[in-house]
């Protein structure tokens, strides 16, 4: 006969934790992650009044150099509704940096996708290229910014190569580390099953690649947008980088942080406009840890665990002891 | 009826003081409705000799014959992991090694995933299910060829033991339905009692030590006493060639 021992519960033990009281509507909300994210703006506003209260209370200067979170406001609607005293406006503006940010891009996802694939796929193709990799890496964009104006003057050719050159070995380097960390279980299983190689780069190798991809094009979007602000900055004629420069030769400063301030939007708008909604559709397949469609084995666990019981029973000596 | 044919089967890695025997002249002839387990302790070649009769490897030398009535016969392939395509869903990975995917191939893979009880799962994706239906789709893959001998690599190795042994029951029975060729990885002797007809042992340096018929009913059952027995049997076989210490 089998004996089934059961352990005591919990709470006997003496060592029982007291139940959490829970909070209150109220707390939890000022405790939620949303509640901080909106405390942000304001905290920095108080941040930047009390921060120009004491700077023109220590020092004995101007106090209308500093700028007031209302200028800085005043000034960003003035350029939003185009009424600005800068050559171009802010549409004008914006374009130009767009039109060569986004040429500037596509040649650095598209060269560095082709060397990254080639360094990841060949030793000789990784040893030629290395050296300048890193050396493109180690390069600071006012480097850059000072050279490229030097050669191509004011035109768009500077700029857009200062994109090309800032951005492009981050994708190249996250490229051939996303080839050398390709699954080689899949391509085995691919060739188990006879898949074609032109099957097998499609949807194995590309599809590898993509977390990769969204990386570089973040990186390269990110450090290419400077690398343009700076050689517009220091060898343009137009763009936002040189519109920065104008309120700062003017000696606006609610010019200077207001231009900022629109970096800041366009990189959220980028982010949260186009990059996030196209990662979310391309990884899709990626399970969320809170994800409600984790199916679960559903099927034969219940069956198999009774069954199984049994079999213990039946096959274990008389006399002993399953503990549950 | 697949027919398999392998004559002084050898394989090596590396070379000089580096070399490793992994299978030494193999000698085998399997074929027909037949469950063939291969067993042995780790580092036997039993998977070497899978990957070579799949074709992820090539052997060093001697000659291999995988024919279905005189053709080249086609093989299909369960891995110990299920290795799905984690960014396509369970139907797009079932037709990702077919050669189409018509109207007539899609019902084909829609049948097998119904005979692995996963019929209504086609549209989730691999990290949606749990290890044991990822690979009870990796099985319904493999079948979803219609190939004419399946190699299956320790399939349910990583799987717990009730998952395993669900599977195992519903992989006999596609066995039984289908009549194809099996030829099953596995380092459990239990398993391999279980389900096979014909059990081969291997040693290290990739020796083919014994080759047992196991003469019994299906369905078999581990709690039935002739499959201890013979469970036993072929466990004194490996203490006969001294493989239980390595």
């Amino acid at each position: 006969m089998t004996a089934v021992a059961t352990k005591p519960p919990s709470s006997s033990s003496g060592t029982a934790i007291p139940p959490r009281r829970p909070s209150s509507a109220p707390m939890r909300f000022i405790k939620s992650p949303r509640f901080a994210r909106a405390m942000f703006l304001p905290a920095v506003l108080v941040f930047w009044l009390i921060s120009n209260k004491l700077i023109e209370n220590s020092w004995d200067f101007d106090s209308s150099v500093l700028a007031t979170p209302r200028e800085v406001w005043d000034f960003m609607w003035a350029e939003v509704t185009r009424d600005t005293v800068a050559p171009k406006d802010l549409y004008e503006t914006f374009g130009i940096s767009l039109y060569r940010l986004g040429i500037g891009f596509s040649i650095s996802m598209i060269l560095g996708t082709t060397i990254g694939l080639g360094m990841g796929l060949s030793r000789a193709v990784n040893a030629f290229f290395h050296d300048w990799v890193m050396a493109l890496l180690a390069m600071p964009a006012l480097a850059w910014a000072l050279f490229l104006s030097l050669i191509f003057g004011f035109d768009n050719k500077g700029p857009i190569i200062a994109v090309v050159l800032a951005g492009i070995p981050f994708v190249i380097v996250n490229v051939r580390e996303g080839v050398r960390s390709t699954p080689r279980d899949l391509f085995d299983m691919s060739n188990a099953f006879g898949v074609p190689s032109n099957k097998r780069t499609r949807h194995v190798l590309l599809p590898s690649l993509y977390p990769f991809l969204f990386a570089s094009a973040r990186y390269a979007l990110s450090i290419g947008w400077k690398g343009l602000v700076i050689i517009e900055l220091f060898g343009g004629q137009d763009g936002a980088g040189w519109t920065v420069k104008f309120w700062y030769d003017a000696h606006r400063l609610h010019g200077v942080i207001g231009y900022s301030m629109f970096f800041v939007i366009f990189a959220l708008v980028m982010e949260n406009a186009i990059l996030e909604p196209i990662s979310r559709r391309v990884f899709r397949w990626r399970p969320s840890l809170n994800s409600p469609d984790i199916v679960e084995e559903e099927m034969d666990a219940l069956y198999d665990v009774e069954e199984l019981n049994r079999e213990l029973d039946a096959n274990l000596p008389t006399g002993s002891t399953q503990e549950t | 009826m697949a027919e398999i044919k392998i004559r002084n089967l050898h394989k090596e890695f590396g070379t000089g003081a580096d070399k490793v025997v992994a299978l030494e002249d193999v000698n085998l002839d399997m074929g027909g409705h037949v469950f063939v387990s291969i067993v042995g302790p780790s580092g036997c070649g039993k998977s070497t000799l899978l990957n070579i009769l799949s074709g992820i490897e090539t052997p060093t030398s001697g000659s291999l014959e995988i024919t279905q009535s005189g053709h080249k016969a086609a093989p299909g392939y369960v891995f110990q992991a299920a290795r799905l395509l984690p960014w396509r869903t369970v139907m797009d990975n079932l037709l990702f090694v077919q050669q189409d995917k018509s109207d007539e191939t899609r019902a084909r893979c829609q049948k097998y995933l119904e005979m692995v009880q996963l019929g209504d799962k086609g549209d989730k994706f691999p990290g949606e299910l749990s290890g044991g239906m990822q690979q009870r789709v990796g099985i319904a893959r493999a079948f979803s060829i219609e190939p004419d001998v399946l190699f299956m690599d320790e399939p349910f190795s990583h799987l717990d033991a009730i998952t395993a042994r669900s599977l195992r029951r519903e992989l006999h029975t596609m066995w039984a339905d289908t009549g194809k060729t099996i030829i099953f990885v596995t380092h459990d002797v239990g398993e391999a009692v279980e389900l096979s007809n014909r059990i081969l042992v291997f040693a290290q340096g990739g020796r083919l030590e014994d080759d047992i018929t196991v003469d019994l009913d299906f369905p078999r059952d581990a709690a039935d006493e002739e499959v201890a027995i013979a469970k036993a049997s072929v466990l004194r076989k490996f203490e006969e060639f001294d493989l239980l210490a390595t």
